[in-house]
């Protein structure tokens, strides 16, 4: 039973995963990371709760929202960019710092919402992806040998 | 008014954040869902238009040329976003051929290719078409291919039919493998000239190796003639174009190919000028052979989107043709031959966009398109009858329609520079379009009336649907009659885009790549030092 | 002689991706694309500095002199052209794998004019020659067989099938149509 080791898995190692997706999201911007890499390990965070637990809770719960997910991606990256104009020049970069008590020193611009809305994309569609691909495999699969069932 | 560098942004972030925000809210809306998609995509449409035609007044009438470079980083380093005559003339023809075609889209596509998403699909077509006529860089360049070739793969495949899958897989492979030998084109560019910037390629590119300079031309050549559809690299258009919804044969036979021919236009003007010269009889046997085996394949085939795809690739070589002869010229103007070949362009997406959709709604009508199977049309349909005759006829190249002017300009120059052969085959060619023209015109409308071969489709039931689908076919005629009967004006504005994407000095100047020191950094495809300096020494 | 090894390569991957491109089977053309996107992207890295332990970030300007003085740090930029293409390739070979499986399921079982017909030979993505005439007309059976309501266009949208009333259950069927 595979699946069993693969649940605890699921378990002790999606919450880690969505969270430093997080991370890697906003240190990219001097630092390795980013939202592409970001996107694709939250993708990978789902694609575990697929192979742990079957495609079916993953599509009810997160499937009806990733074309949303997609369109709001491209939105923010492109309002990022309009900001910029403000200052002159389309995608121009436009920073503003804030002092917050807990998390200190906190610098927010442009870029960091343009990786935002990359995230989105990428989390979007590569869930999608896989969730179709999930199905496709499913239906490959002979009836009483589906790995959810 | 002054128009901005910025406005250089629009028709590529108005479509892109149209489709998001479609995208976003594919959710909910319910049975309305469509209405306001629709609403939006024409609303995008129309501000791209109006960009455009800002843009065209402002590059094309004045001969300014606008700059953008992306988040203020200056050009090597920064994305430059480059708009001058030429692009915007391809901006403001596909502005109009979107909006033309899209009312046909309205009226024809069915529900469920609604709901996966056309009106999106449609805009990101759009984006990536505008981008890659705005793109100042290589790499940029590669990426707006990309983005309007993923999003022709699912226009052309939405809806998943056999033959639609089918011609998918051809479409796909045949065309990645294009955009793979561009992608080579440009990671040669970076390893031997260090820039990916056209001004910067520009400039350096004297200085390379003539090697260096054959092989990128070379591959050049084969990547954007791969897109353009010329001659041993088209079988992925005959193969495709004739299994989608008509509405998306129609806007890929309008601005596909055209982008393309546009690259190799700037590409070829730019990088290199001097090899429209030494490759000029290459460039003419490739042009004569493009339009020869276009015009030959028509006649064989058996439908009408059939014959009207393989007329893509003919006329495809008569731009190329204009092309090949850009800088020869006795006693023309400076530029005749790229002038020809830009107002060529024009028509040609014009007129086969027009074509396109009317032989969609024959195939409507008649429930097929075999030109063995269909007949006797005229009595139906007389104001569908009279659009694709006059469509037909100004493809072929009669007065007073704009295919005369252009090929008759055509003509002018490769007869003024003494290409017989050439201009010999582009009049045997033309010829041959006619009489594909009046086959079409005949089978499909004169004769006994035949029984459609199925249930006449739904659509026509609507009268609504009927006008959408006539209305942009009537406008794009006029819009042809207009450019044949001003076709002096409009040629004096096409040569002036001509000679103003000739002068490659003053492009070099408006991006100024920064003041670096023109030496050839030290790559892995670093052409040896001496022979750098031996060309220099001859320089001096 | 790092740039020999790169340059083999780049080579020999372009020569296994045309390869398997020539090959009839459909997943050998997914690999053989594959591989091809793999040389572009190999090339692409070997025409920035093949440089060795000298990263292009500096956190002191000390640092940064010193590095200058011995040679060049590595060269970003290949890598972020790269990431692009990859993330392009990936997005096109995600495509053409369902466009090759949807294609497999059509060849399994589809019917075309009322009939079960073998649309296409097993295995060979490049094979037309049996549908080519037969599927021709197929976008207009999909818009006839569609259920129109009788409203007209600008008044109002066709409703949905009646199997699809139900929006929920339509908005997920929907979500996974999507290419």
């Amino acid at each position: 039973m595979p699946e069993l080791y693969l649940r605890l898995l699921n378990r002790i190692l999606t919450p880690v995963l969505l969270l430093l997706s997080l991370y890697l999201l906003f240190r990219g911007h001097n630092l390795p990371g980013g939202g592409f890499i970001a996107g694709l390990m939250a993708a990978a965070a789902f694609q575990l709760q697929i192979l742990s637990r079957g495609h079916d809770s993953l599509r009810r719960t997160v499937g009806p929202y990733l074309n949303s997910g997609i369109g709001l991606g491209l939105a923010v990256a492109v309002c990022s960019g309009i900001v910029g104009l403000l200052d002159g020049t389309f995608f121009k970069g436009v920073w503003f710092s804030l002092d917050l008590p807990l998390l200190g020193y906190l610098k927010i611009g442009t870029p960091v919402i343009f990786d935002l809305g990359v995230f989105l994309v990428v989390v979007s569609v590569a869930t999608s992806y896989l969730l179709g691909l999930s199905r496709v495999a499913d239906a490959n699969v002979e009836p009483g040998r589906r790995a959810d069932s | 008014m002054a128009v901005s560098a910025n406005l250089l942004a629009v028709p590529v972030a108005a479509p892109l954040l149209t489709a998001a925000l479609i995208l976003l809210f594919a959710r909910w809306g319910g049975r309305t869902l469509i209405r306001h998609q629709i609403a939006l995509t024409a609303l995008a449409l129309c501000i791209n238009l109006a960009a455009a035609a800002l843009l065209f007044r402002a590059a094309a009438g004045q001969g300014q040329r606008f700059v953008l470079q992306l988040g203020a980083w200056s050009a090597p380093f920064g994305i430059t976003v480059y708009g001058d005559g030429l692009s915007a003339t391809l901006l403001l023809m596909t502005a109009l051929v979107a909006l033309a075609v899209y009312p046909f889209a309205v009226a024809t596509i069915d529900y469920h290719r609604a709901r996966m998403g056309f009106h999106p699909l449609y805009l990101f077509l759009l984006m990536g078409v505008n981008g890659a006529f705005l793109a100042g860089d290589l790499f940029n360049l590669y990426v707006f291919f990309e983005v309007l070739l993923m999003a022709s793969f699912v226009l052309l495949t939405v809806g998943a039919q056999p033959a639609q899958t089918n011609s998918g897989i051809r479409y796909v492979v045949l065309n990645l493998l294009a955009s793979t030998v561009f992608l080579v084109a440009a990671g040669i560019a970076y390893g031997t000239l260090g820039t990916l910037n056209f001004a910067q390629i520009a400039e350096r590119l004297p200085l390379a190796s003539p090697a260096v300079r054959t092989v990128f031309a070379g591959l050049l050549l084969v990547g954007f003639g791969s897109k353009a559809a010329i001659f041993p690299l088209f079988f992925w258009l005959p193969a495709s174009y004739h299994t989608p919804p008509p509405a998306v044969t129609a806007l890929f036979g309008g601005l596909l190919t055209k982008v393309g021919v546009y690259t190799l236009f700037r590409s070829f003007t730019l990088f290199f000028p001097e090899l429209l010269q030494d490759w000029q009889p290459v460039l003419l046997t490739i042009a004569s052979a493009t339009m020869l085996v276009g015009a030959l394949g028509a006649l064989a085939q058996p439908g009408i989107r059939r014959v009207l795809s393989f007329h893509i690739i003919s006329h495809v070589g008569f731009m190329l043709m204009g092309l090949a002869v850009a800088l020869s010229g006795n006693n023309l103007a400076f530029g005749f031959g790229l002038g020809a070949a830009i107002i060529y362009l024009c028509h040609h997406m014009i007129i086969k966009t027009a074509l396109i959709m009317a032989g969609g709604a024959v195939e409507l009508h008649m429930g097929s398109d075999r030109l063995a199977s269909i007949g006797g049309l005229v009595s139906r349909q007389p104001f569908l009858a009279f659009l694709f005759f006059t469509a037909a006829i100004s493809l072929a190249g009669v007065p007073p329609f704009s295919g005369f002017v252009s090929k008759l300009s055509l003509l002018q120059i490769t007869l003024d520079t003494r290409h017989w052969v050439v201009s010999g085959v582009s009049v045997f060619a033309s010829l041959l379009t006619m009489m594909n023209m009046m086959r079409l015109w005949r089978e499909s409308f004169w004769g006994d009336y035949s029984r459609p071969s199925r249930v006449p489709s739904r659509i026509l039931q609507s009268s609504v649907r009927q006008r959408l689908m006539l209305t942009p076919v009537a406008v794009l005629v006029l819009l042809s009659l207009a450019l044949g009967i001003w076709g002096e004006p409009a040629f004096r504005l096409s040569m002036q885009v001509a000679q103003q994407a000739l002068d490659r000095q003053a492009y070099i100047e408006a991006v100024s790549p920064s003041a670096q020191t023109s030496t050839l950094p030290a790559g892995l495809f670093t052409v040896p030092a001496e022979t750098v300096s031996t060309i220099l020494s001859k320089e001096n | 002689m790092i740039s020999l090894l790169l340059a083999f390569a780049v080579g020999s991957l372009f020569a296994c991706g045309t390869y398997l491109i020539m090959r009839r089977g459909q997943i050998k053309l997914i690999l053989g694309l594959a591989l091809l996107s793999h040389g572009v992207n190999l090339l692409l890295f070997g025409s920035g500095r093949l440089t060795e332990g000298r990263p292009p970030i500096f956190l002191n300007k000390a640092d940064y002199a010193e590095t200058l003085s011995s040679s060049l740090p590595a060269d970003p930029l290949p890598q972020a052209l790269i990431l692009t293409a990859i993330v392009i390739s990936f997005g096109i070979t995600a495509f053409v794998i369902v466009l090759v499986n949807r294609r497999h399921t059509v060849t399994q079982t589809d019917y075309v004019h009322g009939e079960l017909t073998p649309l296409l030979r097993e295995g060979d993505p490049f094979d037309f020659s049996e549908s080519a005439e037969l599927d021709q007309y197929d976008w207009l059976a999909y818009e006839v067989d569609e259920v129109y309501d009788s409203e007209e266009l600008l008044t109002g949208f066709p409703t949905l099938p009646p199997s699809e009333q139900d929006e929920s259950t339509a908005m997920e069927q929907d979500q996974y149509r999507w290419p």
